[in-house]
Order: C-alpha cells, then sequence, then structure tokens
C-alpha cells in the first residue's frame, strides 16, 4: 500500500516518480473520507467510544444472530464460533459502518443537539479539494526534500506512549457528523487517518505525504472547540505557497504569525521538554536541531484538550477527537492565544525562547497573547503594526478561517521556513543581515540609552545553526532498475550552457572600441581588487576564529593580498619603477575606483600609500574634471588625512609641491597657475591644501630639531604657496569640508600682517567670518 | 534572509502604479505583500483607496524603491560582491 521502503530509503533529493505511487493510495483514502465527514465524523470521547466497544463486544454474540440477514454482517460468521471469530469479528466491526450498529444508533440519536453549525466555509473547500489534490503532487514534490526530513523526524512510534496507544487504534470510531449545510461525502467506516492496526507508522506518513484528503472540516465551535490555535489542514498547508491559485482567501497574516509563535513552540519545547518525545527520533534527521513538531502537538492537546493523545496513533484522534465533554472555556475566540493560555504553565518558558522570533513578530504575539487574555486591546507596538494588527483582531473575531489549520500543520509550515534559514556558515550566507544589524546594534550602544538593554527592534532572529555536513551526493537509485536517473537537483545542478570564452584580438579596432575595452579592463581590475579588499577586511575575523597554528599563515596571506592590490591599483610593471600614473588615474576616474582607493588606504604600508598620495595630487585637476559628475572625491579626504599624520615633513613638503604645482625655484615668476586654481575652486582639493598646510604647521612647530634643509625647504615653498594663495581671486574659491584650525599661525609666520588679514578673509580661517 | 527589515518600500508596478507602504513578506517568486498600503497617486487610481493590504504578483512589479537611510550602501555592495565567491572557492 504504501511505498515505504523506497521513501524512507531515498535520499532527500527526490524526483516525482514516487508520488504517482501515493496517487494511487488517493483512491483508497476517498473510501475513508466517508467515515470521516459522514456518519462516521461524530465527535466522541474514546472513552465513550471504548464503553461502546466493550458493549459491542457483549452484544455481538446478540446482534449477531439478530441480524443474520444483514447486508453488512455477510462477511462473518454468523452462526459459526463465535469464540474463534471473535477477535476477527471485533476488528472487523471497528472498520465497518457503524451506522447499523446499534449501539452506535443509539448515541449518535442522543445527540443531535450537538450538530455542527455549518461554518461558513462555503463549497470552495470542498471544491477546492479536487484542485488541490491535483497540484498536491507538484507542491510537495517541491518540499520533498523537507517533507522526507519530516518523515524521518516524525516519531515513528513514540516509545513511552502510553498503552493508550493500542486501544486507540483498535476502538471503534466515533460517528461523524453530517453537515446540513455543507453536505457530506460518503459515509466511511474508518475516518483517514486511521491507521491500518499492522502498521502504524506508514499512514503516519500517510497523512503528512498526502495532505490532502483529510482535515478541511467547517469550524464548528461547539463540537470542535478545538481552537484556531489547533487545527492544521493539510489543505492549508498546500494553499500556503499558491494560494492565488486556489482563490482562497487566505487569512491574513495568520500563518505568518502563528509560524514564528509555531517556532517559538517547537524550540521552546525542544529545549525544555527533551524527554517528552524522545529525541533519538529526531536524531534521524542530520544535525536538525529543534525540530519536536510532534512533541509540541500531543503536549498542546494534553493542556488543550484534556487527552492523553501522543501523535502517532493518536494522529487520527485529532479528528475523532475532541470529546464533547470538553468544557466550553476553551470556545474563546481563535487566536494564537488559546492554546498559549492553556499552556500556561508552560508559558512562561516559552517566553526566553521567543528570543528567535523577529523582534515584531514576537512583539505581535506577546500582544495578542495579552488582548485575548485580558479581552481588551492593547495598543502598545510599533505604529505600523499597530493598525494592522487591530484589524487583524477584528478579523480574527470573526475568522471564518479559523480551525482550518491544525497545530501539526502549523507546526509543519514554521519548520519548512525554519530549515530554510538553516546554514553553516551565517556570516556568510546572510552577510548583509548580519552586519546590518551588528552596526545598527553598535550605533544603538553608542548612543546613551537609559533602557534596560537593547531594545526589541535590534534584536536579531536567531537562525537555526546546523554543523556543515560532508556528505557525498549519491544521486536517486531505484531497486531493481538499470542504470542511474539522470536528475537534476540543487546539488547536481544540470549543465545548461556550453559558454566557451572567446577572447577577441581584433588588429583593427577603432578608438572607441579601445577606450572602451580599456575602461573595461579597467573595471575588470578594480573588481578584481575589490575582492581582495573584501578578503583583507575579512582577516581580522579570521583571525580570531583561527587557531594558533594557522595565524602566521593568515597573516602572511594577507600580506601577499595587499601588495597584490597596490600592484593593481599601480599597475604593474615588474622590475621597473612605474612611471606612468595611467593606471592609477584610470581607476581613480571610476566612481567606485576611488570607493575602492579610499578603503585600500587604510591597509597600505606607508610608502605605498604616501606614493598614491602623491600621484593623486599630481594629477589631482584631471581627477577633479572627471570627477564633476560623480563627486565622490571628497570620499578619500578622510584616509588621506588620516595618512598625512605618519609622513614625515619631506613628504609634506614635497606633497605641497606636487599639489600647488609650485614651481621647484622661488626665482621663476609664476605664470598663472591653472594647477592650483583647479584644486582650489574643487572642495576636495582645497580642503587637502589646508589640511596638508596644517600638518606642515604642525610639524613645523612641534619639532625644532628638523634639519635645515628641510625647514629651508619649507620655507620656501611656503613662500610660494602664499604667493599664490594671495593671487587667486577669492570668488573662484571653493567652500572646503573642514578648515585646520592652526592656519593663522602658520601664514603669520611668513606674511605680514596685512597680508595676513588679506589670506584670512580669503580663505576664510577666521571661525566668525563664515 | 527572514528580514522584514523596516522598510516602507515604494513598490512600483508596471501600469504605473506606485503603492508604497508597510512590507509584510516575500516568497520565492519574489511576490510581495504589502499591509496598509497607500497609493502615490490616489487621484489617478482610485480603485484603490478602499484597498488596505494587498498581494502582488512578481512578475508585475518594476521598481521596488527602498528608503535609503534603511540600506547601508556599501555593505549591499560587499554582500554582492561576496556572494559569487564561495562558489569559486
Amino acid at each position: 500500500m504504501f511505498r515505504y521502503e523506497s521513501l524512507e530509503d531515498c535520499p532527500l533529493d527526490e524526483d516525482e516518480d514516487a508520488f504517482q505511487g501515493l496517487g494511487e493510495e488517493d483512491e483508497e483514502i476517498d473510501q475513508f473520507n466517508d467515515d470521516t465527514f459522514g456518519s462516521g465524523a461524530v465527535d466522541d470521547d474514546w472513552q465513550e467510544a471504548h464503553e461502546r466497544l466493550a458493549e459491542l463486544e457483549e452484544k455481538l454474540p446478540v446482534a449477531v444472530n439478530e441480524q443474520t440477514g444483514n447486508g453488512e454482517r455477510d462477511e462473518m460468521d454468523l452462526l459459526g464460533d463465535h469464540e474463534e471469530n471473535l477477535a476477527e469479528r471485533l476488528s472487523k466491526m471497528v472498520i465497518e459502518n457503524e451506522l447499523e450498529d446499534p449501539a452506535i444508533m443509539r448515541a449518535v440519536q442522543t445527540r443531535p443537539v450537538l450538530q455542527p453549525q455549518p461554518g461558513s466555509l462555503n463549497s470552495s473547500i470542498w471544491d477546492g479539494s479536487e484542485v488541490l489534490r491535483r497540484i498536491r503532487g507538484p507542491l510537495l514534490a517541491q518540499e520533498m526534500p523537507t517533507v522526507s526530513v519530516l518523515e524521518y523526524a516524525l516519531p515513528q512510534r513514540p516509545p513511552q506512549g502510553p498503552e493508550d496507544d493500542r486501544d486507540l487504534s483498535e476502538r471503534a470510531l466515533p460517528r461523524r457528523s453530517t453537515s446540513p449545510i455543507i453536505g457530506s461525502p460518503p459515509v466511511r467506516a474508518v475516518p483517514i487517518g486511521t491507521p491500518p492496526k499492522q502498521m502504524a507508522v506508514p499512514s503516519f506518513t500517510q497523512q503528512i505525504l498526502c495532505p490532502k484528503p483529510v482535515h478541511v472540516r467547517p469550524p464548528m465551535p461547539p463540537r470542535y472547540p478545538a481552537p484556531y490555535g489547533e487545527r492544521m489542514s493539510p489543505n492549508q498547508l498546500c494553499s500556503v505557497p499558491n494560494s492565488s491559485l486556489l482563490g482562497h482567501p487566505f487569512p491574513p497574516s495568520v500563518p505568518p504569525v502563528l509560524s514564528p509563535l509555531q517556532r517559538a513552540q517547537l524550540l521552546g519545547g525542544a529545549q525544555l521538554q527533551p524527554g517528552r518525545m524522545s529525541p533519538s527520533q529526531f536524531a534521524r534527521v542530520p544535525g536538525f536541531v529543534g525540530s519536536p513538531l510532534a512533541a509540541m502537538n500531543p503536549k498542546l492537546l494534553q493542556g488543550r484538550v484534556g487527552q492523553m493523545l501522543p501523535p502517532a496513533p493518536g494522529f487520527r484522534a485529532f479528528f475523532s477527537a475532541p470529546p464533547s465533554a470538553t468544557p466550553p472555556p476553551q470556545q474563546h475566540p481563535p487566536g494564537p492565544g488559546p492554546h498559549l493560555q492553556n499552556l500556561r504553565s508552560q508559558a512562561p518558558m516559552f517566553r526566553p525562547d521567543t528570543t528567535h522570533l523577529h523582534p515584531q513578530h514576537r512583539r505581535l504575539l506577546y500582544q495578542r497573547q495579552q488582548q485575548n487574555r485580558n479581552q481588551h486591546r492593547n495598543l502598545n507596538g510599533a505604529g505600523d503594526r499597530g493598525s494592522h494588527r487591530s484589524s487583524h483582531q477584528d478579523h480574527l473575531r470573526k475568522d471564518p478561517y479559523a480551525n482550518l489549520m491544525l497545530q501539526r500543520e502549523k507546526d509543519w509550515v514554521s519548520k519548512i521556513q525554519m530549515m530554510q534559514l538553516q546554514s553553516t556558515d551565517p556570516y556568510l550566507d546572510d552577510f548583509y543581515y548580519q552586519n546590518y544589524f551588528e552596526k545598527l546594534e553598535k550605533l544603538s550602544a553608542a548612543e546613551e540609552i537609559q533602557g534596560d538593554g537593547p531594545k526589541k527592534e535590534r534584536t536579531k532572529l536567531i537562525t537555526p545553526q546546523v554543523a556543515k555536513l560532508e556528505h557525498a551526493y549519491k544521486p536517486v537509485q531505484f531497486e531493481g532498475s538499470l542504470g542511474k536517473l539522470t536528475v537534476s537537483s540543487v546539488n547536481n545542478p544540470r549543465k545548461m550552457i556550453d559558454a566557451v570564452v572567446t577572447s577577441r584580438s581584433e588588429d583593427d579596432e577603432t578608438k572607441e572600441k579601445q577606450v572602451r575595452d580599456k575602461r573595461r579592463k579597467t573595471l575588470v581590475i578594480i573588481e578584481k581588487t575589490y575582492s581582495l579588499l573584501l578578503d583583507v577586511e575579512d582577516y581580522e575575523r579570521r583571525y580570531l576564529l583561527s587557531l594558533e597554528e594557522e595565524r602566521p599563515a593568515l597573516m602572511d596571506e594577507r600580506k601577499h593580498k595587499i601588495c597584490s592590490m597596490y600592484d593593481n591599483l599601480r599597475g604593474k610593471l615588474p622590475g621597473q619603477e612605474r612611471p606612468s600614473d595611467d593606471h592609477f588615474v584610470q581607476i581613480m576616474c571610476i566612481r567606485k575606483g576611488k570607493r575602492m582607493v579610499a578603503r585600500i588606504l587604510p591597509f597600505l604600508s606607508t610608502e605605498q600609500a604616501a606614493d598614491i598620495l602623491m600621484t593623486t595630487a599630481r594629477n589631482l585637476p584631471f581627477l577633479i574634471k572627471k570627477d564633476a559628475q560623480d563627486e565622490v572625491l571628497p570620499c578619500l579626504l578622510s584616509p588621506f588625512s588620516l595618512l598625512l599624520y605618519h609622513l614625515p615633513s619631506v613628504t609634506i613638503t614635497s606633497l605641497l609641491q606636487q599639489l600647488m604645482n609650485l614651481p621647484q625655484s622661488a626665482a621663476t615668476p609664476a605664470p598663472s597657475n591653472p594647477h592650483l586654481t583647479a584644486v582650489l575652486q574643487n572642495k576636495f582639493g582645497l580642503s587637502l591644501l589646508l589640511i596638508l598646510l596644517s600638518r606642515g604647521e604642525d610639524l613645523q612647530s612641534s619639532d625644532p630639531a628638523t634639519e635645515s634643509t628641510q625647514n629651508n625647504q619649507w620655507t620656501e615653498v611656503m613662500f610660494m604657496a602664499t604667493r599664490e594663495l594671495l593671487r587667486i581671486p577669492q570668488a573662484a574659491l571653493a567652500k572646503p569640508i573642514s578648515i585646520p584650525t592652526n592656519l593663522v599661525s602658520l601664514f603669520s609666520r611668513y606674511v605680514d600682517q596685512q597680508k595676513l588679514n588679506l589670506l584670512e578673509t580669503k580663505l576664510q580661517l577666521v571661525q566668525g567670518i563664515r | 534572509m527572514l528580514f522584514y527589515s523596516f522598510f516602507k518600500p515604494v513598490v512600483e508596478l508596471k501600469n504605473d502604479l506606485s503603492i508604497c507602504r508597510t512590507l509584510h513578506s516575500v516568497d520565492q517568486y519574489l511576490n510581495i505583500k504589502l499591509t496598509n498600503i497607500s497609493v502615490t497617486d490616489p487621484e489617478k487610481y482610485p480603485h484603490m483607496l478602499s484597498v488596505k493590504n494587498c498581494l502582488i504578483q512578481g512578475s508585475v512589479v518594476r521598481y521596488m524603491q527602498l528608503p535609503p537611510d534603511e540600506v547601508h550602501k556599501q555593505l549591499l555592495q560587499d554582500a554582492a560582491r561576496k556572494e559569487p565567491l564561495p562558489q569559486k572557492q
């Protein structure tokens, strides 16, 4: 009936063949529909059912004799050895249509009052079932990996299940009620999900793998007081990914809200109650952490319904269900709160474990919980969610789609979602998220918060961490088949395109093409250097994570990468001096090149960095011209200024010379200096100049024991500089980013007062002027 | 990943309709659910006045404009550069 062997043996990558086998089981399941939705669908207490069975046993010999003509009893040996056939008959009795049974008939007649109210679910559910059936296949195919994991994860037989298990699987099932409005499919003796007595496990598997058949039922509050929070319908499961396909109105935001809750419970349950369900059952799922789906369900049920109904064979019991004797308090407004309420004793334990929820969801849950408890609105919370939540509450009050999903189903969905988040290296897989929230946390930590810790908004969603498993991919094989299937999957992707790289080497390229190619080459170089840069930036983290022995190797790698970065920047001309700045200038013409240089600078050695700076200064007008549109040059200012603090005064002097394009000797009359003009007219240029001057001043003033040559040089340069500065009309000056404060003293050394005033005014050196 | 960051994107559709407000969820096909929406130009699309929440199919989205202060551009670029790396290695 079920292909257990193949299902259990197959690795996670499955193809769709298995589902065809399952399709055959559909027909068999149909037969069970009757009993689920037809006359067999009656809520009953298992105790009552048990009593009835006991009655049956007593009555059997009598009934058997009385109903010799009954067609249903044809199979039974009515007049034979009752003792011998008793067991057989009993078993048959269990699965037969209980309408005929007088005891049950009696029972049913006593409960016309408790007929379920028709839910507001219209026939769309029933109609939808067909659609669902058809789409079940492909849907499940998509989720096959998770389903097979689920199959592994689900308890096949809880070892410490109570003995009620056996009884439950064998007791007579209570009758299902018929819904007058919705109508009911033909009556079946055995509800769907009844495990055949021999194999309890497979039916459970079947439940999950063939979610279609069963569980949709209209919400019937008096009858099935199991609230919204508990019911789980695989129909909904199917409809989750394709809600638009089915046209079902999708309970707005309910599953997403619930699934974090389920997650909370999952993880909470896993951590708190390991003994509940044997964890070894879940150990079969390699590395999967915290998936006691089924662990939660019995707990929920127990807390909620007051029954001892462990999942696997008791799964069936979900539908045969909650006793009508369950107290009315459980008819509270649907919402995830209810079953939380019932787990009152355990609820406080859950809270710490909800840290892994997204903070907004968690807040949402708490508030809904409180709402349900206090029966009044709780209006704190994020503003965005507030109005959304309130509308949601209204919706929940009279939610026609409540009770569609069982707890198990919801757990399943959330488990799928969480599985997607598993990652062996969250830093790598989820780089942006991790870093973004790190930065946010740093920001909030930096601010003075008088609270008791970081705000809830900053809390990260803690995703399950899975140890990396090395498993060789083994392609799917079926027993008895020749050869292997060619299946392409995530682990074994099919080669789509045969792309061959051909390098174009045309001799007669046009000029534009050459330019374009050059730019492309530069872009490629930039990207390569960026990769190196990212690696280098990452080294610190790796260093901390690595072992002692590996550290020198890491450092070497890092140095090597830095060198290659520098080579990339300057253009590799091995063995020679680098006369041409061209390469560097090309890089600097491109916006991301500039940003990259700004990021690389801190990693370079001082000489290398000074070289870069020199080149920049030399070519500054050109760069300024190119930067006119992007205006990214100012980003270079801060690394440059940091660098300047490390440079000796010689370098500073020559830098200044370069920057202002000053002639070598003071004697030559200076012609008009377009270089300087350009520099001064640009924000970055002017700022750089000012910082440079300030640094020179610092050096001069702080270190009186400098060599005289340097001093002289500096003085000369300064004279020239001031001369030039005086010549520039003020209107042409840009507004610098920052003005160092010691420039006044700088200039005062080299010029007289009048000119000093002039300079001050021009350069707006004095604070008050601006 | 599961990053319901406090985005308030402005979603511009291919039919020139611009919707903004809270991003609720996204799925693998980049279908977008927005809650509490407001249409940027209500006069032009009066039929959207009554709509509070919507599901937008991924294929009709032209742009999604994210609020710039929520997005760290440099980090995003780094993440994009890092992504193909493990496969190479």
